[in-house]
């Protein structure tokens, strides 16, 4: 680990065992602390932009990964490893007719909630959730202030999430 | 839902989104929050896990991701399908203002999507069909009807899913592709066309023609006429794997396909471009490199003038 981050992971141990431990990663956290130094150890990341904030990914994605393997639904964990950028789902081959059509229905409804925020917040979700843009880039791309992407975004996730739910009590 | 419950719940879901933003930074702020009451971090995770789901139902928009040209991508080849920055802004302006492309008989829903040379594209439509766009491609789409897709020029593999009651067309040029369940590649250069079938099977001009190509078919139309020939089932749309597999196939056909995937300036001398290759060729976004290797495959030299490569017969005794 030629990068330097080796002596930022190490200046900074106690902030991210910290974080941990805030996470919720209770007596376990010196582990996952652990865990991480062996990753970093072993891959020969190149120089990296921000290391700190990466680091506090790294780690924030480690708790994501624990909650979803805890809580059963894993299978998107890529989801996570690709950083900040969303994955489509990928309707595979294997999907049952049935279920496509179910799945289609669910697509029109989101689509349909979606378009009902107007365009500006669709656009905004779409580029920031499926297209894993930044809110400052989206503010400049639309000439709109960060606020109102802040905005637009809280009222979308509002909406899109409550929409999954009721659908996951259908 | 009481009050402190649903405050609660506002603000981790502003966490959720700050902290998915690649430009979060402030994490120490997040941990602030966090220590702050140790249920905070449970509403996080679980709210963090409901956006994790909104991909299953949020479909993805016809245009939706663009790649740099002549981005290097660490080592070999990447296919490298989401931007680290801003996308075609075209495509922004044209979501926003709800109709796109000029050159499109005024008919809102048609929209085009188009790759520079060595940039690709994947295209989700809503019936969950997936469009990956080779390099140097257009292609129109239509919103109202996910079935149809018109390639102009270039190169496309398609993952259909496949309705009998509604089959998928690709119309090129005056040709007709219609498919019957199926992943296939198309290329349409000037007035060449080349589709090769993967699964499945696609009828060629179902209302003239109407040739069956099965899975492990290919068929090429040009000016010499139609031919249909047997293709490795594995070696059709391979540029998406950042591989290209050949059969017999004419070097003037193989740099056109190099070309389109590397975003490379390339020619070959007449003599170079009638000779033929079988095998794969590995694609690299290094094009020293690139020729350094795949040009001695292919028994020929790859010189290098100005930006253009011109690919020649190979060394024969040295001089």
């Amino acid at each position: 680990m030629a990068t330097g981050l080796s002596a930022i992971f190490l200046n900074n141990r106690p902030a991210l065992l910290r974080f941990l431990r805030a996470r919720g990663a209770g007596d376990e956290s010196e582990d996952l602390l652990q865990d991480m130094w062996m990753k970093l150890e072993e891959k020969d990341l190149g120089p990296i932009a921000d290391p700190l904030p990466y680091l506090y990914r790294m780690a924030n994605n480690l708790m994501l990964d624990r909650y979803r393997s805890a809580t059963r639904r894993g299978r998107r964990e890529q989801d996570w490893a690709e950083g900040a950028g969303g994955v489509m789902a990928d309707p595979s081959e294997d999907i049952a007719i049935d279920e496509r059509l179910i799945l289609a229905e669910k697509l029109d409804e989101a689509r349909a909630v979606l378009q009902s925020l107007g365009p500006r917040v669709e656009l905004v979700f779409r580029r920031f959730r499926l297209e894993g843009v930044g809110q400052r880039l989206i503010a400049e791309e639309l000439g709109v202030s960060l606020t109102t992407v802040e905005k637009d975004l809280q009222k979308a996730y509002r909406a899109m999430i409550a929409l999954k739910q009721k659908m996951d009590t259908e | 839902m009481n009050r402190a419950v649903a405050m609660m719940n506002e603000e981790a879901l502003g966490w959720v989104i700050r902290t998915r933003d690649p430009e979060f930074a402030d994490w120490e702020a997040f941990t602030g929050w966090l220590e702050a009451d140790p249920a905070h971090a449970a509403v996080y995770d679980a709210l963090m896990a409901a956006d994790a789901d909104l991909a299953e139902i949020v479909p993805a928009e016809p245009v939706s991701i663009a790649v740099p040209a002549n981005d290097a991508g660490p080592r070999g080849w990447k296919p490298m399908r989401w931007p680290k920055f801003a996308m075609a802004g075209g495509a922004v302006a044209a979501a926003l203002a709800g109709v796109v492309s000029l050159h499109l008989m005024n008919r809102p829903d048609i929209y085009t999507v188009t790759t520079r040379p060595g940039e690709t594209r994947t295209v989700a439509l809503d019936d969950g069909t997936r469009v990956e766009l080779n390099g140097g491609t257009t292609m129109r789409f239509d919103r109202r009807d996910a079935r149809f897709a018109a390639l102009d020029g270039g190169e496309a593999a398609f993952t259909v899913r496949h309705d009998t009651a509604n089959p998928f067309r690709v119309t090129v040029g005056e040709a007709v592709f219609e498919d019957a369940g199926t992943v296939f590649n198309i290329v349409h250069s000037g007035s060449m066309t080349r589709i090769g079938v993967s699964e499945g099977e696609v009828i060629y001009n179902p209302k003239a023609e109407a040739i069956a190509l099965p899975a492990g078919r290919a068929l090429t139309h040009d000016e010499s006429g139609l031919r249909v020939m047997d293709i490795a089932p594995d070696s059709v749309a391979s540029w998406r794997q950042g591989r290209l597999t050949y059969a017999n196939a004419p070097v003037a056909q193989i740099s056109g396909d190099i070309a389109r995937s590397l975003g490379v300036k390339l020619d070959a001398t007449p003599g170079a471009g009638a000779m033929r290759f079988t095998g794969t060729i590995r694609l690299d976004r290094d094009p020293v490199r690139f020729f350094g290797q795949a040009a001695p495959l292919m028994g020929l030299r790859a010189v290098r003038q100005g930006d253009v490569w011109l690919l020649k017969e190979g060394d024969g005794p040295p001089r």
